[in-house]
């Protein structure tokens, strides 16, 4: 059975069970991946999988049940047992399924060529050479890999509102292992575009960049320091943070920013932005998971909390409108709430050498590890292990490692001294990246020897 | 699930470009997850997963793909695909299939499927409430029960041919305590393989009061001043130190491919003496125990550091390959999207010689890490980190006040040497750990041990 005949029979049953308001959401992914290690292919996978996700508003409250078997068997099977999820629901929150209306940006794909299996092993392959030439302490155990993956996420319920958007984009990465003295060391570079723009020379010169680059190092002296994190780091901290700008954080109390829009939470030069249309970005999505039309705003501006982010649930709990960020975090979850492109702008302060000269003695942190653990977006407390490099008198001095910097996000927000002018990306997760500059920040906390 | 007459057939044709081994794996897995906040039931999902993961090995290389389909000609058209993808010679091997049972370790009272969402909501609500009336500073509860029914088929150009159901069932609850502008937080989720009988050996009520405890603790917690020093943990979660500092580096996939700490060290010292650690996936109904693993090779108990020295690592069928050893029960993948590679099940270190009371007392000044949070591993350096989710200061051999906002970060190799005390009272607990063959349930454990020295990130 074929998606549309699925999706036919499940709206069939719905209708059938005598349902008024329902909804089918789709989600197929394809993906192609190459990896090459010890100079050949040693990797390759195509896959092709696809799920379906049932909900319905039942005596006025919300059920959702999915599948990946596209049988008539499974369309009635999702019907009742959504039914019987959201017999079993108490939340009095109010629920919805979103009728037509909106207008939808009109996204026009990025054209994205599909690279060929042959044209991603050979890219691959490629990136390990360079990796190996780059630099003569570069190992075995460098491995370096090409990918292709398109998603295609479908919307149809019983309002008449029927949307499907495909986002297709490669990838490219390496871990370059290097080995001195006994010891070993390694860097990881990967980048997410369209196939094109991959560039093998600069992936390996990268990743080597950040192996070699860590040798030598030690720790830090424990005690306060200022540190720049380089726009990666942002990037991460904004990742793992990102929930205390989610209005459902903030009306379950996870958020200590609830009640808090049109207050100064942050230092002037902060202004952060979530766009689900980004120019550079290949992933566009016209409409979140409920079908609501996504939006560019800002969500921080100058310093000042101007919104928290909203699905149709949290937004008329608040009294406000959708801000078309209701998002699955995987497509059989329940509605929640997420961003799109969102990140930090750059602050004007020119490149990260000018911002190590602005804070003469401290630390350029690069690499960030442990972020699903030692950081609580609850508290906003963090203590992170880090490595980076030594900043004296406003040169980089040497590679530092195995030392911890902890703070408080929220403070964090009200003491960026300056934002440099790069703004570096994640790479996606889903419909969400994150992005951000190199930022200086004073007196934090660091542990080390 | 899928016919053995046409197991046969796509393997037959995943072969046909001259690889020297095939495999085929079909998943069943229904999950059903309640969850809680605001004193209500919030959300129920439910959600079949099913699909099949091919792959085929030449040497070395592997090729390997993935469907949701079930039907015939989808999985041929995937067979030719990967067979294609390798195109090395074309040749004609016939498999034969003959049925193994390995038997069920973990005998299952109450399956989850077919109990009503009414009873799981009882059993749910009992806990969220023991959190939310623990004590006036709880501002918030968040609580979920997860069931998982997991049914697994495995057939290969061996000729084996062999199924598993692996059911599990967790209960998470984490509680927020608030005061003043300010948010802490505890959790607690206990879970086994097993149904629901889970609740008879960990009643809901003490899995709510211990998360609002912790959470209320923290709220009266001064902050942690960094620095190094010498550190007591805990049993239980407080095993996670293992499993990120040495675990994940006694991974055959890193270990054969170099990327890991450990490469080229059996039979070598890399522990003090006192460390004994084992990964064992047969403890019945344990939470990371499986009856086979994704290969279908039984589940073992493995020795992997004894007295110190290394004995083994946690291998799986390709890696293997690239070791000269064979798959030792330790090939395991979240379901059939992912591709199968050497994981940990239940690994713990061994109850030592010291007595507890001996560890806390010959602290002068350190860290007793009661209830630790997760963390992370670089394999390649060794380079590890993990928080501390409840804390004491110890001072002159006492236990002292409470201490928010530690980490432990340090090395795997260095670590494993300055474990230099090892207690009694081991006991494990459940994580899901994150790899590329995906998201699946370990067990971490250990007894109170003492790091003579290690950094632990503050302010």
């Amino acid at each position: 059975m074929n998606d549309t005949q699925f999706k036919e029979q499940v709206m069939a049953a719905a209708k059938a069970r005598g349902l008024e308001e329902y909804e089918l959401y789709c989600m197929k992914t394809e993906t192609v991946n190459a990896e090459v290690l010890h100079h050949e292919l040693n990797a390759f996978s195509s896959s092709s999988d696809a799920g379906a996700c049932f909900r319905c508003v039942y005596n006025g409250k919300m059920g959702y049940a999915a599948t990946e078997r596209f049988t008539e068997e499974e369309a009635v099977r999702i019907t009742e047992a959504a039914i019987e999820n959201a017999s079993s629901i108490e939340s009095e929150e109010a629920v919805q399924i979103h009728g037509s209306g909106d207008s939808y940006e009109d996204v026009t794909p990025v054209q994205t060529r599909e690279p060929s299996a042959a044209q991603l092993i050979a890219l691959a392959l490629r990136i390990q050479e360079q990796a190996y030439q780059e630099d003569s302490r570069i190992v075995d155990g460098t491995q370096s890999f090409a990918s292709f993956q398109r998603m295609t996420c479908s919307l149809c319920n019983s309002k008449g509102l029927d949307l499907s958007d495909t986002s297709a984009y490669s990838a490219a990465g390496c871990i370059a292992v290097a080995a001195d003295s006994g010891e070993r060391f390694n860097g990881f570079e990967m980048k997410a575009s369209g196939f094109d723009e991959l560039s093998p020379q600069t992936l390996a010169a990268k990743a080597v960049e950040e192996a070699t680059g860590g040798i030598g190092a030690e720790s830090v002296k424990t005690g306060p320091h200022s540190i720049v994190f380089s726009g990666r780091t942002t990037a991460s901290l904004l990742a793992t943070f990102f929930s205390v700008f989610s209005a459902e954080s903030a009306q379950r109390g996870l958020s200590l920013l609830a009640g808090r829009e049109g207050e100064n939470i942050a230092a002037p030069i902060v202004t952060i932005t979530d766009d689900p249309f980004r120019e550079d970005s290949l992933i566009r999505i016209p409409f979140d998971s409920e079908g609501v039309a996504t939006r560019r705003k800002h969500v921080v501006e100058n310093g000042r909390l101007d919104m928290l982010l909203h699905n149709l649930t949290t937004a008329a709990k608040a009294g406000t409108a959708s801000t078309g960020n209701g998002q699955k975090a995987g497509y059989a979850s329940a509605v929640g709430v997420r961003p799109y492109s969102f990140y930090l702008n750059p602050g004007g302060a020119g490149t990260k050498e000018d911002l190590f000269q602005a804070m003469r003695n401290g630390i350029y942190v690069t690499e960030l590890n442990g972020l699903h653990a030692g950081a609580n977006p609850a508290t906003g407390d963090f203590s992170l292990s880090a490595a980076g490099f030594l900043i004296e008198n406003g040169e980089k001095a040497r590679p530092v490692k195995n030392f911890t910097v902890s703070g408080n996000f929220y403070e964090l927000l009200k003491n960026i001294a300056l934002a440099g002018d790069d703004l570096e990306f994640q790479t996606p997760r889903g419909y969400s990246c994150f992005g951000g500059p190199s930022i200086l920040v004073n007196d934090m906390a660091v542990a080390g020897k | 699930m899928i016919s053995r007459k046409i197991l046969t057939e796509v393997l037959e044709k995943a072969l046909s470009s001259g690889a020297d081994f095939a495999e085929i794996y079909v998943e069943h897995t229904k999950q059903n997850n309640i969850s809680m906040v605001d004193s209500r039931v919030d959300a129920i999902t439910d959600r079949l997963i099913c699909g099949v993961g091919i792959r085929i090995l030449k040497g070395t290389r592997c090729v390997s793909g993935s469907t949701s389909s079930l039907e015939r000609n989808d999985l041929l058209a995937l067979a030719a695909r990967i067979a294609q993808a390798l195109s090395e010679t074309t040749q004609n091997r016939s498999v034969t299939l003959t049925e193994r049972l390995f038997g069920d370790i973990h005998p299952i009272r109450l399956v989850p499927e077919s109990v009503e969402n009414r009873t799981k909501i009882d059993l749910l609500k009992e806990g969220y409430f023991a959190a939310r009336h623990y004590h006036e500073d709880i501002s918030q509860v968040t609580a979920n029960l997860l069931d998982v029914d997991h049914r697994i088929l495995i057939a290969n150009s061996d000729g084996l041919f062999t199924q598993d159901r692996q059911i599990r069932t967790r209960m998470s609850i984490s509680a927020i305590a608030s005061k003043n502008g300010e948010n802490q937080s505890g959790s607690a989720s206990p879970g086994r393989r097993m149904g629901l009988e889970l609740f008879d050996l960990c009643p809901p009520k003490e899995i709510g009061e211990e998360a609002a405890r912790q959470a209320v603790t923290m709220l009266r917690a001064g902050y942690i001043k960094a620095g190094r020093m010498p550190v007591a943990i805990e049993n239980g979660f407080g095993g996670v130190i293992f499993h990120e500092a040495c675990g994940h580096s006694l991974e055959a996939s890193c270990v054969s491919i170099g990327q890991s700490q450990f490469c080229k060290k059996l039979g070598q010292k890399i522990a003090n003496e006192k460390v004994t650690a084992v990964d064992d996936g047969t403890i019945p109904n344990a939470w990371g125990s499986i009856n086979i693993d994704d290969e279908g090779t039984p589940a073992r108990r493995k020795v992997l550091i004894e007295n110190g020295i290394l004995k083994n690592y946690m291998i799986d069928k390709l890696n293997g390959r690239r070791m000269g050893m064979e798959g030792n029960g330790s090939s395991r993948r979240e379901g059939y999207r992912f591709e199968t590679t050497s994981r940990m099940t239940n690994t713990f270190i061994e109850n030592g010689p010291d007595s507890n009371e001996d560890i806390i007392r010959s602290i002068e000044y350190g860290l007793y890490a009661k209830k630790m949070g997760g963390g992370s591993v670089n394999p390649v350096t060794g380079s590890f980190n993990f928080a501390v989710n409840e804390g004491y200061i110890i001072r002159n051999g006492q236990i002292c006040e409470t201490v928010r906002g530690a980490s432990l970060i340090g090395k795997g190799s260095e670590i494993l040497m300055d474990i230099d005390m090892v207690g009694q009272n081991l006991e494990t607990a459940q994580g899901m750990c994150g790899a590329s063959s995906g998201s699946i349930p370990t067990d971490v454990g250990q007894p109170l041990i003492r790091v003579s020295s290690i950094t632990v990130g503050g302010r």
